[in-house]
């Protein structure tokens, strides 16, 4: 380990007084310095901002007003997330100089915790482009090899964590966006169940598929993001009015009896996966198996059902969201958006609601499924990180994927990291559970962590 | 997995993209066209054949607000 601190490590030195906020904001943004040229993590750095609420946070820690774990973690925002008086993009030319006047209800309630709130950062276009080299601001690039993609479409998050520049960030997911850049960058990311975290003041991309959640180093982490980041907003019309557990307190629970089913047809026929994820996922479920859970096979309806359902709600949602630009601003959208987003535009209205019916067909099964196991797990990506010029416009519709059948569901989906490939590049499993069950979830990424020693090695930069 | 080949012509794709509005040049045009089948293929899954039965609802439910 390099010294970069987790949430949980630097919220227990900043506690005893070992470590002053000032000071880890001062390290990230040196490490910021140092290495950001190479990443492009940033979208816009607030310097001064960051080391301004550095120092408050440490006069109210002194002063015995400490807010809780977050107080004084330095964090960074996906750029799709209203921030009052910052730019917020969304990395595009059509947005990029506008500035909100209000946080979005989850930037307010992570400042009401005390993060250091470093700047915004890179994400595909609207949370959908993809990496993309025709834009005002590059793409970020993979910490573990910067020719790679950190996957999206919570780009710059990805990197900016795994490259310890934060060390927690916002992120959103409609197909996957939490997920592949945890995946790929090595990180912890979940996508909570759909209507835990407030939509409201994200920027929107597809409004049925949506889902706000954090990453971090590790599913501790994770869980204390959650903590704070879950909770109902009347101004959200999908927000869930639930009671939210104290998802940290339940992490030490274990594994043990809990039933873990293995959606084994996914990445063994519909989409087979290479040869080292494969070997790291049945490597990843004998460790589940050791520490006490059941494990069995189940079936899903096929990948290529959820990802035909889900790929055109979100093509046909977010075609309706940028149709007027997209009529009298087509080429200030970047290319990589264009080309997604203009597919929505021949979905017919009949094929939509078929869509959204079959919705509902695919979440009954996934609940008759999982009334005889607490868990699924799978790998989250098909590979590694592929390097950033292989990524295609339509790679989307070219492949199924694995995680957009969880947004579909609405379902909680957590990555973890689970190994690294040959050439030294992250892989990932992903842990699926029941709606509203995230503790369960962030149970079994937790009892996996401390089960293996994968979070002891960081990208070196 | 390229895409299946679309089951309608250039011609009525062209037409489908006028109904649209949006300002696309011939050479995305027939980028799109070339890709069309996509949305032709998931349209057909989703659609189960034309077997769902009637009563199958969406899964979004509409809700009067008070």
């Amino acid at each position: 380990m390099n010294g970069i601190p987790t949430i949980a490590s630097a919220a227990a030195e900043i506690a005893s007084g070992r470590v002053s906020p000032v000071a880890l904001a001062e390290a990230c943004l040196a490490r910021i310095d140092q290495h950001e040229a190479k990443l492009n993590s940033f979208i816009r750095l607030e310097r001064e901002r960051a080391i301004a609420s550095a120092r408050v946070a440490e006069a109210e820690i002194k002063a015995g007003r400490r807010r809780g774990p977050l107080h004084g973690i330095p964090f960074a925002h996906k750029d799709i997330y209203e921030t009052a008086g910052i730019p917020t993009t969304c990395h595009s030319k059509l947005l990029q100089d506008y500035v909100p006047t209000k946080d979005a209800f989850t930037v307010a309630k992570l400042a009401e915790a005390g993060i250091v709130m470093l700047g915004k950062l890179a994400t595909h276009e609207f949370a959908v482009g993809g990496p993309s080299f025709d834009l005002p601001w590059p793409p970020a690039r993979n910490p573990w090899a910067t020719e790679h993609f950190t996957g999206g479409s919570s780009s710059g998050t990805g990197a900016a964590v795994a490259a310890g520049f934060v060390l927690g960030g916002t992120g959103s997911c409609t197909g996957g966006s939490i997920r592949t850049p945890s995946a790929f960058c090595g990180l912890a990311g979940i996508k909570p169940t759909y209507g835990l975290v407030s939509r409201s003041g994200i920027q929107p991309l597809a409004f049925t598929l949506d889902h706000a959640g954090p990453l971090a180093w590790t599913v501790e982490d994770c869980a204390i993001l959650l903590q704070t980041m879950a909770g109902h907003d009347l101004a959200d019309p999908g927000s869930a009015n639930v009671q939210i557990p104290d998802y940290r307190a339940g992490l030490v629970a274990g594994l043990a009896g809990q039933r873990v089913g293995v959606v084994r047809h996914f990445f063994e026929t519909d989409n087979p996966v290479s040869a080292e994820v494969g070997a790291a996922t049945e490597a990843a479920i004998g460790v589940l198996s050791r520490l006490g859970a059941q494990v069995s096979d189940v079936t899903l309806p096929p990948l290529l059902d959820w990802n035909a359902c889900g790929w055109l709600i979100l093509i046909s949602e977010a075609y309706a969201v940028h149709e007027p630009w997209l009529r009298t601003r087509y080429n200030d959208y970047g290319k990589n958006l264009r080309e997604r987003l203009t597919l929505g535009a021949f979905v017919s209205a009949a094929d939509y609601i078929n869509a959204v019916r079959f919705r509902r067909e695919l979440q009954e099964n996934l609940a008759r499924v999982m009334a005889d196991v607490d868990l699924l797990v799978l790998p989250t990506t098909v590979g590694p990180a592929p390097r950033l010029e292989d990524v295609t416009s339509f790679s989307s519709f070219e492949t199924p994927n694995f995680t957009i059948p969880f947004n579909v569901a609405g379902v909680p989906a957590l990555s973890v990291c689970n190994g690294f490939s040959a050439s030294g590049l992250p892989l990932a499993l992903q842990i699926v559970g029941r709606p509203f069950e995230e503790a369960r979830v962030l149970r079994a990424g937790h009892a996996y962590e401390q089960a293996t020693s994968w979070k002891e090695r960081r990208p070196v930069l | 997995m390229p895409a299946p080949k679309a089951t309608i012509t250039r011609d009525e794709f062209d037409a489908r993209v006028r109904q649209t509005g949006l300002p696309l040049n011939e050479s995305q045009k027939a980028e799109f066209f070339a890709v069309y089948g996509y949305i032709e293929a998931m349209a057909e899954r989703v659609r189960a054949g034309g077997h769902r039965r009637r009563e199958v609802e969406p899964a979004i439910v509409f809700k009067p607000i008070r």
